[in-house]
């Protein structure tokens, strides 16, 4: 059985950002692993370790730099690590991306492809399901608990209520929250032995997937800085003093009570 | 005629308020570009919801009926998303953003080979697509995005948009669908921990949130109190969510729920930028936390430094005070 995992590299939401003439302005060493693909590899190299799945590999499209990030998932125990090598500066939506790592699956064997629910920095939350239509796999979307009997996984899908108990024939596609776990840290030996697993690279264009000028169907126009809010007034001192000044004033002069 | 359409969400029977922001964002443009704005609804009582949708004067209201559809699963409601589609042809069709729109939007896309816009805080129509406002960076930065090409989906975060109500003779329409129970591919085995009585969290008027700082009983108890005082909804950090102290669908933040409510009343969360991005569009915001330099107060309107064990019970008094006069 291989669980596949889809990997992206993305800058660092805590890291100090600038905006100049509608760009994002920010420092490249600052890119990471995104956490929700984190949770995601931590997933598979659970099942793994409970269920001897043979081999958890992971993918990543992205340029050269992003290697580092395939290094750390394999620092974290994945087997094996693909990178679909791409320019520097691309400006592929959900949709494209979703299409070239079908072009990828298209030809290779999967029990299972696990993605991150959303991009850390854009929230999208799209790739994952876009993928498996593209590959005509069932799915299950923002998984916060996954089991497995059988070969076959149930996950627990956090909806909009309740937590939805679905269970996934393989192959299919997973989602994967942040609410699922911890991923580990890497271990010092962990980061010595992923200097020496494998790492495939890809061009994009070997995939074979046309890329037409339809395949990127949303364009980012510019960024602003979102309105800053104000701090208000802070009140400390007496709890009882500060308890009845701050309620009057929610009612007179916000009138929210 | 080239239309907007409106998925309309509903759960048990109930029409989400954030898909009537949506349908009179929609109703709107469409006046403003001479379209026609249309709803739909897949519900196992779409017939019967159609009524209360009324009011909000779509041009036509589309229904697909079905017992399948009383729980959502993602694969008959792809089915029934194609079907209606086929047969109404939209340039946009926009949903309210929930978990249960969100778990469709990609792969709905993906099959009728539309553009995808998802989350958007604002939007409008270009010649060929739409134009949206998107948070990003944890809701730090607002991204301008655009989609090229018709059709268009796309999901609105809640509060973007005010309640218009309209007076037109809507139409309904149903439109046939069937469901092999043998194609649904995946199972739901049942669903735990649904707070269907409770007021929605992620459209209520006024919110009580908890984190770390609450996490003992005492601290919970206090919550509560405060919220069922100000008929609010809990909600919480991630830490407590995590801790299991609080069911996962109260979590408010970038994994979590977002909320727009008129008062947003934070105690004891430090307001870490993954919260912020979840509650940071409240109109007035409060933080209790005894740390007078956590990052929250930088965004609260009223803060109140202190140990939420002292300040709360005088601060639920005084409240009371106020409520019941
Ligand atoms: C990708 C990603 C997504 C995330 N998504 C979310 C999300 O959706 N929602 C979310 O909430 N978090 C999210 N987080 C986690 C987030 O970064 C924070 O860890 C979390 O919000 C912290 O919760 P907290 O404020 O309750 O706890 P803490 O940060 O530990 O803060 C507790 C606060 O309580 C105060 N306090 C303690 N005791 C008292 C007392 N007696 N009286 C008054 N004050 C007291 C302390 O001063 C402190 O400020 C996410 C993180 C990542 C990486
Ligand atoms: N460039 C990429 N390489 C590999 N996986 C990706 C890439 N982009 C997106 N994904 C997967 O899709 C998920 C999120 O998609 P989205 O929020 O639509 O950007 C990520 O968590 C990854 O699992």
């Amino acid at each position: 059985m291989k669980i596949t995992v889809c990997i992206k590299q993305v800058p660092d939401v805590n890291a100090p950002i600038q905006i100049k003439d509608g760009q994002l302005i920010q420092d490249s060493n600052r890119k990471i692993l995104n956490a929700y693909d984190a949770s995601a590899v931590e997933a598979a190299l659970v099942l793994q370790e409970d269920h001897g799945i043979d081999q958890v590999e992971v993918v990543l499209i992205g340029p050269e730099k992003a290697k580092e990030t395939i290094r750390k998932a394999l620092a974290m125990g994945a087997d094996k690590g693909i990178h679909i090598i791409t320019e520097e500066e691309n400006s592929f939506d959900s949709f494209a991306y979703a299409q070239l790592l079908a072009g990828f699956f298209k030809d290779r064997e999967y029990d299972y492809i696990f993605c991150g629910k959303q991009s850390q920095d854009t929230d999208s939350g799209l790739t994952g399901s876009m993928l498996a239509e593209f590959l005509g796999l069932p799915y299950t979307t923002n998984a916060v608990g996954l089991e497995m009997a059988d070969g076959d996984l149930t996950a627990k899908r956090q909806g909009d209520s309740g937590q939805e108990i679905i269970e996934l024939p393989s192959p299919g596609v997973v989602t994967c929250s942040n609410d699922m776990n911890d991923p580990r840290i890497p271990s010092l030996k962990g980061i010595m032995q992923s200097k020496r697993k494998p790492v495939d690279t890809i061009s994009v264009t070997d995939l074979g997937v046309d890329l037409s000028e339809e395949s990127t169907k949303t364009i980012i126009n510019s960024y602003e800085e979102k309105p800053e809010r104000k701090a208000g007034e802070k009140f400390e001192g007496e709890p009882e003093e500060i308890a009845r000044k701050v309620a009057q004033l929610l009612d007179t002069e916000a009138n929210v009570i | 005629m080239s239309t907007l359409l409106t998925y309309i969400s509903v759960s048990d029977g109930k029409v989400k308020r954030s898909s009537l922001e949506v349908l009179s964002r929609c109703n709107q443009l469409a006046e403003e570009n001479g379209l026609q704005s249309d709803a739909l609804i897949i519900d196992p009582k779409a017939n019967e919801v159609a009524v209360k949708v009324k009011a909000y004067g779509p041009s036509t209201i589309y229904t697909v009926e079905d017992p399948i559809f009383k729980n959502h699963l993602n694969t008959p409601l792809l089915k029934a998303m194609a079907t209606a589609l086929d047969q109404i042809n939209p340039n946009v069709l926009a949903f309210a953003s929930t978990e249960s729109s969100k778990d469709i939007l990609g792969a709905l896309a993906a099959n009728r080979d539309a553009a995808a816009l998802a989350d958007v805080s604002e939007f409008d129509l270009t010649n060929t697509g739409v134009k949206a406002k998107r948070p990003v960076m944890a809701a730090k930065i607002i991204s301008s995005v655009e989609s090229t090409s018709y059709p268009t989906i796309l999901t609105v975060r809640s509060g973007s948009y005010d309640l218009i109500e309209k007076s037109v003779d809507s139409e309904v329409k149903e439109i046939a669908f069937s469901f092999d129970e043998s194609d649904l591919k995946i199972t739901l085995k049942e669903i735990i921990g649904a707070t269907g009585d409770k007021i929605d969290l992620s459209e209520a008027e006024t919110v009580v949130a908890a984190g770390r700082g609450a996490k003992d009983e005492e601290g919970q108890k206090l919550v509560e109190e405060l919220a069922s005082l100000l008929n609010g909804a809990i909600g919480a950090s991630r830490a407590l969510t995590e801790a299991g102290v609080y069911d996962p669908s109260l979590q408010i933040g970038q994994t979590g729920k977002v909320v727009s409510p008129q008062l947003y009343i934070a105690v004891g969360i430090s307001g870490a930028i993954q919260h912020v991005a979840g509650m940071a569009n409240s109109k007035v915001i409060v933080a209790i936390n005894k740390d007078p330099d956590a990052p929250i107060f930088d965004i609260a309107d009223y803060g109140m430094v202190g140990d939420l064990y002292e300040v709360l019970p005088p601060f639920i008094e005084e409240l009371k005070k106020i409520v019941n006069s």
